[in-house]
């Protein structure tokens, strides 16, 4: 902690003082703001999703055990799925695009303030209405993927699954408004001189991901769309009385499905290569590299969705041709893994709590990759498919790399959102409970699987060799509670207790560590014009950066008349007293989300056989909804 | 610092715990292994599996080394060298996109090789059977043999087992681990897949899973598979074809080969608790009237959805087939031990036994989830250890 730079900053808990309760919240179209809702929200969800998993790993932890139903398991393995992915790990990405995005970019807000809060209230909405069932045992219980025809209503009549085709197509909303609103954001807000090639990763990373939603995004929907039809309307997209093929709904699944693993971890990516350079006091090793390869993950991984299906019985040619892909994408991934290594080369190594966790990043994300590159194979894929070492791949790409990553970037920019340093020495408590609990948890189940034992069981006979693989992991889930726990504390505590931290606490390079801590309303009083991908260092260290272009933006691009020399900003002011005409607060995006997820859950109500009611519910949400948008679109911004 | 060296030790402990594991993989103590070599389609597997592993290694060192090399090395100390401002280095990355290339062409091309190997058309002369799925067990015929039965599969060593794969319902995944991968029961579609169990294999069992999850009973959805000496399942066969004859001295009399109970392995006897409050009283068991249990076949309702060749009044192709179901070692897909105490408790209440069984619940007084409310017609225990007494004269 030595090299910190000294607290420049008395007030840095009541940056929003004058600005605080809910109703402020509410209408708040700051993405810094949003930002921090997206954080706390996707935490919960977290919380809640582990909560499932401590559960199911409780009944797994013997065989033949009765701790809970097979009804109320399936119900919990559905769940902890749907939650970690759409509720927690997207959404925790989602934190960062927005708090970060607009920063990164030396912009003052988002292209699309308002879109950006109906977002994430449509978010809020869809997780509330998607995680409220299992409250009273009638959550989805169709696995993650919902494969057809087991959730069709020949086979799932309950109400379970209409919460999952519902809520999963309200979230995709709230992901679609959100693309579209950071790619614009991208294109057209930064900062004079920041050329794409310049980009900070982590901005570009997002920017990936965000054609990735766009482009995937549609094609569940496409899948949930049909299976909604047949659930409410008597459709047959996946009737098999009448002659549907299932694999129209794994074919569908699937290629919104894979490059939902990259939505997953490329944020994770980008915010690794944030933390690395700045620990290693170097920058980071083969941008454009890095660049190209992360736009390769995203593309190759259009084109790899059948190696879910290795099993399906699809054919020797398509078999061949899936696994090559699938093969191909190690390549891009391993040149990620090696340059983040050779960032680190040479380099004077600080072990921050950050920098451990990515770190770690690395070095469990590549276990994850050697066992994905194990099932690319599809006879060994025949082995390994639907059995416990698919579960132990997984969780090494999603908790190995994008959990870590993520908790990378938590303890890195929790001073930039707060004004305060998480605590160190929790922090720590934190990271090897976390990393021993993590192996404990989930490196025996690549022996169960091998060993024979099938995903998405409730139970196990005994005497099937699995026993001592299973007890540890539940062992491992017990520790990761604990550290969590940790983190959990740490996060409350150090928001009004931390360490005060100053603009720049860790000497990064990028514009958002030029401002205060946490950033005023506005960001930046004035926009800096950027002449290389590490404007901070430019400014206070430019021997690090005298190897690499600089150049000056083109003068007609220089369209702000904000825009002056890369500089620092200590002092806090208010949009107001500066003339920096911001967005108004407004809940008309509020409303308008509300509208729209009771217009959707609407259709819930003909489970009832009250159509007249569940036609007033959904044609008088829609009617809302449109108002609050006709409301919203007339209303001028600021 | 303490800290710092678990953490350069983590990695190493993890490798050497892994290749502990891998070591011991072969051994009885894990009866599910897919490592060992008792077929041709695994052993195919697992040759590429071998080759997967080692690549696997090699990467997992080399970058685990690197990475502990790096932080080690250039982690900040007092008086250590400045950071090197290093932007990037092309001939550097240029390897290290090509050697990962080359360590994949040496995958992808047994992989390939391996993929068109075993999914080749079944050779001539292959045993055909027909695996079916059902939520939640397993029906198996032997469409040259004229056999029907369920749960329990009996195969030939030495001679090729071609399977048609097909689902009633959902869809569903057929897989012995030590036979070799698994392949998907789809609805509306047909699936292949062939294996030949090593001519020199002793007569064994080994535990089949369904893998694909489809409902409540996923996990509940298990079978044996009996890899017997040819003159083993030609007998067994032969019997299995005939229908059950009640009463008749034949049936009785002659089983035919039937995998002998004291060699059975351990982990192919199922230990599922029975589930509490779930009343029978055994001691009617002694006394049960196969005459008397014919007849409640009808009362019960059973031939609404079970065949029993041999017996007219029970044809219904819905659920398990019955004709030899004594000769089977399982009940309800793999759950239970196929002894009468047990039978007599499924019969009772079969949905209390295996949750979201789809078999009705013929215990008078049980509760029926399906009509919410208790079974007032249905068998009492007297008339449940009568059929008992009749099942089980169907070896």
């Amino acid at each position: 902690m030595a090299t910190i730079a000294a607290p420049s900053l008395a007030s840095a808990g009541d940056a929003y003082a004058e600005n605080s309760g809910i109703w402020s919240w509410i209408t708040t179209v700051d993405h810094k703001r949003i930002g921090t809702l997206y954080l706390w929200t996707a935490l919960f969800f977290f919380l809640v999703g582990g909560f499932e998993a401590v559960l199911i790993r409780t009944q797994l932890a013997q065989p033949n055990m009765g701790f809970v139903s097979a009804d109320t398991y399936n119900q919990l393995f559905t769940m902890h799925g749907t939650t970690m992915v759409f509720l927690a790990i997207m959404p925790l990405s989602a934190a960062f695009f927005n708090y970060l995005i607009p920063l990164q970019l030396g912009a003052r807000d988002v292209a699309f303030p308002r879109l950006n809060a109906f977002s994430y209230w449509v978010y809020l909405f869809g997780g509330i209405f998607i995680t409220v069932p299992i409250l009273f045992k009638v959550a989805p219980d169709g696995g993650w993927f919902g494969y057809a025809p087991l959730t069709t209503t020949q086979f799932s009549a309950g109400i379970n699954i209409d919460f999952w085709v519902l809520g999963l197509q309200i979230l995709g909303v709230s992901s679609l408004a959100a693309a579209f609103n950071f790619i614009t954001t991208v294109i057209n807000m930064r900062a004079p001189g920041m050329t794409l090639m310049r980009m900070p990763m982590f901005t570009w990373m997002s920017f990936v991901v965000q054609f990735l939603v766009i482009l995937a995004f549609p094609v569940i929907t496409i899948a949930l769309f049909f299976l909604m039809m047949d659930r409410f309307f008597g459709t047959q997209f996946y009737a098999i009385a009448a002659g549907a093929d299932p694999l129209l709904w794994q074919h569908l699944f699937w290629v919104f499905g894979h490059p939902e693993v990259y939505i997953l971890i490329l944020p994770a990516f980008g915010l690794v290569s944030e933390v690395l350079p700045t620990f290693s006091k170097k920058p980071l090793f083969g941008y454009n590299v890095m660049v190209y390869s992360g736009i390769m993950i995203g593309t190759l991984g259009f084109g790899v969705w059948a190696h879910h299906m290795f099993a399906v019985g699809m054919g020797a040619v398509a078999d061949s041709i899936f696994s090559l892909m699938t093969m191909l994408i190690a390549i891009p991934t391993g040149v990620k893994i090696f340059n983040w290594i050779a960032t680190m080369w040479s380099g004077e190594i600080r072990f921050t709590v950050p920098m451990k966790f990515a770190i770690a990043l690395i070095g469990m994300f590549t276990i994850g990759g050697i066992s994905g590159v194990m099932h690319s194979s599809p006879p060994a894929d025949l082995q390994q498919t639907d059995s416990y070492f698919i579960v132990a791949h997984f969780h090494y790409v999603l908790f190995g790399g994008s959990i870590m990553g993520i908790f990378a970037g938590i303890y890195f920019y929790f001073p930039k959102m707060t004004g305060r340093f998480l605590d160190t020495t929790l922090g720590n408590w934190h990271f090897w409970l976390n990393f021993i609990g993590f192996n404990l948890a989930f490196f025996p189940m690549h022996f169960s699987g091998l060993l024979g034992m099938p995903r998405r069981i409730y139970t196990y006979d005994a005497g099937q060799g699995w026993d001592l693989f299973n007890l540890t992991s539940t062992i491992g889930t017990y520790i990761l509670v604990v550290a969590t726990s940790i983190f959990v504390w740490n996060f409350l505590r150090s928001r009004t207790r931390g360490a005060v931290a100053g603009n720049d606490p860790w000497g990064a390079a990028t514009l958002e560590w030029s401002i205060p801590s946490p950033p005023p309303e506005y960001n930046f009083a004035q926009i800096p014009e950027v002449t290389s991908r590490y404007p901070l260092w430019d400014l206070k260290d430019p021997a690090k950066t005298a190897g690499i272009e600089h150049s000056h933006a083109d003068a007609m691009t220089i369209t702000d008349a904000h825009a002056v020399p890369m500089h620092e900003e200590t002092e806090r002011h208010t949009a107001k007293s500066l003339g920096i005409p911001m967005p108004f607060p407004t809940a008309k995006p509020f409303f308008t989300a509300l509208a729209m997820c009771a217009m959707i859950g609407g259709l819930l109500v003909m489970r009832t056989g009250n159509m007249g009611l569940a036609l007033a519910v959904m044609i008088g949400s829609a009617a809302l909804m449109v108002g609050g948008l006709y409301s919203w679109l007339t209303s001028p911004l600021e | 610092m303490s800290m710092l060296r678990l953490r350069q030790a983590a990695p190493a402990l993890l490798l050497a715990v892994c290749l502990l594991a891998i070591t011991a993989c072969g051994g009885t103590e894990y009866p599910n292994s897919t490592f060992n070599h008792h077929t041709d389609f695994n052993t195919s597997i697992d040759a590429l599996w071998d080759r997967l592993l080692f690549w696997g290694t090699v990467v997992f060192v080399v970058v685990e080394l690197a990475l502990l090399v790096t932080i080690i090395r250039y982690r900040k100390r007092p008086g250590g060298p400045a950071a090197k401002q290093i932007h990037g280095n092309a001939a550097l990355e240029i390897t290290w996109t090509a050697i990962p290339a080359v360590i994949l062409v040496l995958i992808a091309i047994p992989t390939v090789k391996t993929i068109f190997e075993t999914q080749a058309p079944a050779p001539a002369g292959a045993l055909k059977v027909e695996v079916i799925g059902h939520q939640w067990w397993w029906e198996f015929r032997y469409p040259e043999l004229g056999i029907t039965t369920a749960n329990e599969l009996y195969l030939p060593v030495g001679r090729t087992a071609s399977f048609e794969l097909k689902t009633v319902d959902v869809i569903h995944s057929f897989w012995i681990p030590q036979m070799g991968g698994k392949r998907d029961l789809i609805t509306n579609k047909t699936n292949f897949l062939w294996f030949t169990p090593n001519a020199d294999l002793a007569s064994s069992a080994w535990n089949g899973f369904c893998t694909e999850y489809c409902g409540t009973s996923h996990a509940n959805m298990r079978f044996r598979v009996f890899t017997v000496q040819p003159d083993e399942f030609a007998s067994w066969a032969a019997h299995q074809a005939k229908p059950a004859v009640y009463p008749a001295t034949d049936s009785v009399g002659s089983t035919g080969y039937v995998f002998p109970a004291e060699m059975l392995p351990e982990h192919t006897v199922p230990k599922t608790p029975i589930p509490a409050g779930l009343e029978f009283d055994d001691s009617l068991l002694e006394g049960g009237d196969p005459v008397a249990g014919m007849t409640n076949l009808m009362i019960g309702g059973c031939i609404g959805c079970h065949t029993i060749d041999g017996n007219p009044m029970a044809q219904s192709p819905i659920g398990p087939n019955l004709t030899h179901i004594a000769s089977r070692h399982t009940l309800a897909g793999g759950l239970f031990p196929n002894d009468a105490p047990t039978l007599a408790r499924w019969l009772k209440n079969a949905k209390k036994m295996k949750p979201g069984a789809l078999m009705n619940v013929v215990g008078r007084g049980e509760y029926e989830p399906l009509i919410k409310a208790n079974v007032d017609g249905g068998l009492d225990d007297k008339q449940i250890a009568d059929l008992v007494a009749y099942l089980r004269l169907l070896k």
